[in-house]
């Protein structure tokens, strides 16, 4: 067990000093979230009821599908994976850690989101934050679910800066935070509804914990499991 | 049993490619054995398949020990610093920390610096370092002294013979024969994906036909000549420029490298 928490301790400080992780789940959401939070409160003053959930979106997206990848591949797609067979380690130990260190800091940054979207731009806080917690806890592990998969599955950096956008984008475009979904065509509507952000967006809202916001993540979540696993097996039979 | 290591009949393929047909050798005991071989002979794949990094098709490997295994100098990740990484390992060995042997390999001096920003032979070091921390009784090292100064392959050459001293097994891949010649026991030549050789240095020389390279300077120019019979040879060329009244200044005779004797069995397989 000591092994483990040294492991995630140490993954955690190694995602601040690489940098890609810190800027992808710390920097950036947190400066689009300061200049859409002025801009859609003053534009919109209807935003400040649902900015917490729009900008943690965001801010989920970049750093599970752009932030965590990254890190995947530098052991997978490398000899540092081999270091885990030659200590007797599980192939599974790094995803797991690096896993739960972005689970951390997109917990982490999330919460200062939450926190500033309320003292600076007066945004309503959830009315159950315990509740709000637990769906974003449930919305982050099917975000990082589907990261590991890009990070499992591509093999060099140039190529997943390509095909983590086709995932990046239509979650921020497509999922109702930027502007209501019944404004989009119908089919767009439809495609929105297959990235996580849709209904992670959903869970988060006051009154939207609910099963019917809940089953699209918890079969993507355990379709990622299973697709993380035969990638994993893959990986030791090399 | 004095056998730290036995392979029998390792069979491995890649696809369509069999890269090892059925290798056959054994490791004593506290001996510094190498597994030598070209580019694409099957080295690697063979040391993986030992070090179980590797899955094979078919055959049996058996190690008695725990084993150290120095990977090669890509196998961390970038922004990790030395400590961190042996604090890591020792975790995942439930083995103490030996500072001593820290020491002696200068990691405390580079305990600031990240991986990344680490030298080619800071990382040897480390990996080193990293391969001995669970205290192993085989220890596996791959080109330890390559992109190290003459200073630094001196120190690390001292302490392979320090662990050979303390009883360890020693098995060593490199591509530097002189390396290979003044610390292996033993050495296996692997060529196509077969052993072509078992056995000392000496029964190398043996083996690929005693040759002896005679080195002669004169007042007229220098000679090289290559003979299986020192003895006739050099009698009858000193004969003969004692004939011709040419006065010899220095004569210097080599029994063949093991460079020269792998090339040569290499070579051979290759025909």
């Amino acid at each position: 067990m000591s092994g483990v928490l040294y492991s995630v301790a140490l993954q955690w400080k190694l995602d601040i000093r690489s940098k890609s992780l810190f800027v992808t789940c710390y920097v950036v959401p947190l400066i689009f979230f300061l200049l859409m939070g002025g801009i859609f409160t003053s534009v919109m003053p209807d935003m400040r009821s649902t900015l917490i959930q729009s900008m943690i979106v965001m801010c989920v997206s970049m750093g599970a599908f752009i932030g965590l990848p990254p890190s995947l591949i530098e052991t997978y797609g490398s000899d540092i994976k081999k270091v885990y067979k030659a200590n007797g380690v599980p192939v599974y130990s790094g995803l797991v850690t690096m896993f739960l260190s972005a689970f951390i800091h997109l917990m982490i940054a999330c919460s200062v989101i939450a926190l500033l979207a309320f003292v600076l731009f007066e945004a309503v806080l959830p009315a159950q934050l315990p509740t709000f917690f637990f769906a974003l806890a449930i919305y982050l592990i099917v975000s990082l679910s589907i990261g590991s998969i890009l990070g499992l599955i591509i093999k060099n950096q140039a190529k997943l800066t390509m095909i983590a956008q086709l995932v990046f984008l239509p979650s921020i475009m497509l999922s109702g935070i930027m502007f209501p979904i019944d404004l989009l065509p119908d089919f767009l509507e439809m495609a929105g509804r297959v990235f996580p952000a849709f209904w992670g967006y959903r869970l988060m809202l006051n009154s939207g914990f609910c099963l019917e916001n809940l089953w699209y993540l918890i079969l993507v979540f355990f379709a990622a499991v299973i697709i993380c696993g035969i990638l994993l097996k893959k990986q030791k039979l090399e | 049993m004095n056998c730290a290591i036995q392979v029998r009949g390792l069979r491995k393929s890649y696809g369509s490619h069999m890269v090892l047909k059925g290798l056959d050798f054994q490791i004593e005991k506290g001996e510094v054995f190498s597994l030598l071989g070209v580019n694409g002979a099957g080295k690697t794949t063979a040391l993986e398949c030992i070090e179980g990094l590797r899955n094979y098709d078919s055959g049996a490997i058996i190690v008695n020990g725990k084993i150290g295994i120095q990977l090669q100098s890509s196998s961390l990740p970038a922004h990790i610093k030395p400590m961190e990484a042996v604090g890591l390992f020792a975790k995942w060995n439930r083995a103490k920390i030996d500072r001593s042997m820290l020491h002696t390999l200068g990691i405390e001096e580079i305990e600031k610096k990240q991986y990344i920003q680490l030298s080619t032979g800071q990382k040897r070091r480390l990996h080193l370092a990293l391969a001995l921390i669970s205290n192993p009784d085989i220890i596996f090292l791959d080109e330890p002294t390559a992109g190290l100064d003459a200073l630094g392959r001196v120190s690390l050459h001292e302490q392979i013979r320090k662990f050979k001293s303390q009883g360890k097994t020693i098995v060593l891949a490199s591509h530097d024969m002189a390396e290979v010649e003044a610390l292996c026991d033993r050495i296996a030549i692997l060529s196509h994906g077969t052993i072509v050789f078992c056995g000392t240095a000496t029964e190398l020389t043996d083996k690929v036909g005693k040759k002896y390279v005679i080195h002669i300077k004169t007042q007229q120019g220098d000679g090289t000549f290559e003979t299986d019979n020192i003895e006739d040879t050099l009698i009858s060329l000193l004969g003969e420029l004692k004939q011709k009244e040419i006065h010899v200044s220095d004569i210097k005779v080599d029994r063949g490298t093991l460079e020269q004797h792998f090339m040569e069995m290499t070579g051979r397989e290759a025909e």
